[in-house]
């Protein structure tokens, strides 16, 4: 029968590609990762673990991780808190649950190089609608608190292009893009959890609404949590579009937001420097396979006693 | 949540109800900031420069017609320079840049993505379900562990391996890296599971080959899934930056979307906002009319990408 033979050339071509376009760069960022290469070279030497030191030890290296962990310990706690939030009010709402559902989904849809240079420009010192707005409530109850009337005294600050702010600001662009995919999937984790248990927990006295969060919800909602904070790990540490479209040189004021993917890109694309980009490489594929693993391990086990 | 339970599906259509209303007021504040960056930039595709720097004209603009220096510096007469600020961003967004044809390629690149996606994992995914041979667990493993590679974070030696084998600035560049999708395989496969073997013995009785009923009886089912998955293939390509910008350098016929729009933001002076707003929106607008045309069935695609 043909039949013993069909598979080969049903798994062939996915094993083929899976091996060289996903196997085989492993491989070969590891072996980089070792040398001093440089795309034109003909030869490169080995280097030993010189890049991997420099990684962990230069400060330009300290500052890639310093603006990485930053971004991606706000985003995904403020991204996660904030899609549970949203989620739990228009599951709870009679009506227009449907109509705020669509609205905060659409900065999932958008291209984010595209919102980037909107946010650019809304957050722009002088023409733009964010500070504009912010000066018409000078002369108010607001200058009150000492930075508005800072902000009214001299100028409110260059969002993008302070050291001091940079990082935040992308990162509340980050949670603006990433929090409405969250709440998507925590509405489907709610509409799947049994009205029974809600009835049954009241009659075990748990009578106000944060007794029946603390008590059902919640843990009903623990295989969905591991995955949507995994997820945004895994995404918030691939974050580039918007670091690259708002410093293309450079990483944002002092660095600051010298995120690992720019790193990669910045040192071996626009500098050529192939070995150390790989080292990056190979240490960022680490973070993300792990987190991945991890996710794994959990929802298995949640599976298990769930 | 007390409210919704506590009243219950008796209470009458329209009493009010405080915490009700706080809720909504809520979540109209995040909406408000949700919808802020795609009112500025729906709003100053419509204006005209004047107006975005002094930020004024409400949300359409005055739509005042006003001279554009620059054709009055090719030679022509003030009169025929005069135009209208809407028909100025968009027309000048189309014609600075080929707009146009960026987005026939965001259609060619997403498309051959998608198509070759498909062609590749579901054959796969069938033989994982449905056949047994040897070595089949292995191949299962190996997709499980593709799976925690993300595409992205092995850019680099995936460049050099094109750029060895002088494929850069190519459409070749922008689909290979995407052709296989072990995401695609592992969704295939987890919904012929559920596929009963007797279609397929029927098929297979009925004198079908093994290859027809891949693209006869298996496809044809797995339409709800496919569809699934074409909305996250096609999103996450069309919407990606990273790659297009590490394998497309200078050859402007080869830029995709997103591409496109940075080059365009690259000379923008004061003066190019409005146009570079107008294309934003043509950038943006496919996507989004097709997500508010189907919402359902984009946010389960998309939400699918999840399993990633």
């Amino acid at each position: 029968m043909a039949r013993s033979r069909a598979h080969l050339w049903f798994i062939g071509p996915a094993l083929v590609l899976m091996v060289l376009i996903l196997i085989v760069p492993i491989g070969i960022a590891a072996a980089l990762s070792f040398t001093d290469y440089s795309l034109g070279n003909s030869g490169a030497s080995f280097v030993g673990v010189e890049n991997y030191e420099k990684i962990f030890t230069r400060s330009t290296y300290e500052k890639m991780f310093g603006a990485t962990f930053r971004y991606v310990g706000v985003v995904v706690p403020l991204s996660v808190g904030l899609g549970l939030g949203a989620a739990l009010l228009i599951h709870s709402l009679k009506r227009f649950g449907d109509l705020y559902k669509t609205i905060y989904f659409l900065p999932v849809m958008a291209a984010l190089i595209a919102m980037a240079i909107v946010w650019e420009f809304a957050l722009h010192p002088t023409i733009g609608i964010f500070n504009s707005t912010l000066e018409r409530g000078c002369g108010t109850v607001l200058e009150n608190w000492g930075w508005y009337a800072k902000g009214c005294a001299r100028t409110f600050p260059l969002w993008l292009n302070n050291r001091d702010y940079a990082i935040w600001t992308v990162c509340f662009i980050g949670i603006w893009q990433a929090f409405g995919f969250n709440m998507v999937l925590y509405l489907a984790g709610l509409t799947s959890i049994p009205r029974d248990l809600y009835a049954a927990a009241e009659m075990d006295g748990a009578r106000s609404a944060w007794d029946r969060f603390r008590l059902v919800t919640w843990p009903m909602l623990g295989p969905t949590t591991v995955f949507v904070v995994t997820i945004s790990l895994i995404r918030s540490f691939q974050v580039f579009d918007m670091v690259e479209a708002f410093y293309p040189h450079g990483g944002g004021p002092s660095k600051s937001v010298y995120v690992m993917m720019f790193a990669i890109y910045e040192k071996a694309i626009q500098q050529n420097l192939m070995g150390i980009g790989a080292a990056i490489t190979v240490v960022f594929l680490g973070f993300v396979m792990v987190l991945t693993l991890i996710q794994r391990t959990l929802i298995e086990r949640r599976t298990h006693y769930g | 949540m007390s409210d919704a339970t506590a009243q219950g599906a008796g209470a009458p259509a329209f009493r009010f109800s405080t915490a009700e209303t706080a809720k909504h007021a809520v979540l109209i504040l995040g909406a408000l900031i949700v919808l802020l960056p795609f009112y500025v930039m729906l709003s100053y595709s419509f204006k005209s420069p004047a107006e975005i720097m002094q930020n004024t004209g409400g949300f359409f603009g005055a739509q005042l017609p006003f001279r554009d220096d620059y054709c009055v510096k090719l030679g022509n007469p003030v009169e025929a320079c005069m135009v209208t600020p809407v028909i100025y961003n968009y027309t000048t967004a189309f014609q600075k840049a080929p707009l146009l044809r960026y987005l026939l390629n965001g259609v060619i690149v997403t498309g051959s993505i998608f198509v070759i996606q498909v062609l590749v994992a579901l054959p796969c995914a069938y033989a994982l379900a449905k056949l047994r041979f040897w070595g089949r667990e292995a191949v299962f493993g190996l997709v499980l562990f593709c799976l925690l590679i993300p595409v992205h974070a092995i850019a680099l030696p995936l460049y050099i391996m094109l750029a060895k084998v002088g494929l850069t600035n190519s459409y070749a560049a922008l689909i290979i890296p995407w052709t296989i999708s072990v995401f695609g395989i592992f969704l295939m496969r987890q919904f012929f599971m559920t596929v009963p073997d007797d279609l397929i013995d029927a098929a297979r009785m009925d004198g079908m080959s093994e290859f027809s009923i891949v693209w006869n009886v298996m496809l044809p089912t797995a339409i709800p899934a496919l569809m699934a998955f074409a909305i996250f293939s096609v999103v996450a390509h069309w919407n990606d930056y990273f790659w297009p910008r590490i394998v497309i350098t200078g050859n402007r016929d080869l830029f995709t979307p997103p591409l496109g729009l940075r080059e365009f933001k690259g000379d923008a002076d004061g003066d190019n906002y409005g146009p570079m707003m107008a294309s934003a929106v043509v950038i943006v607008s496919p996507l989004i009319v097709a997500f508010l045309l189907a919402q359902r069935r984009f946010i389960e695609g998309i939400t699918l990408s999840g399993m990633k």
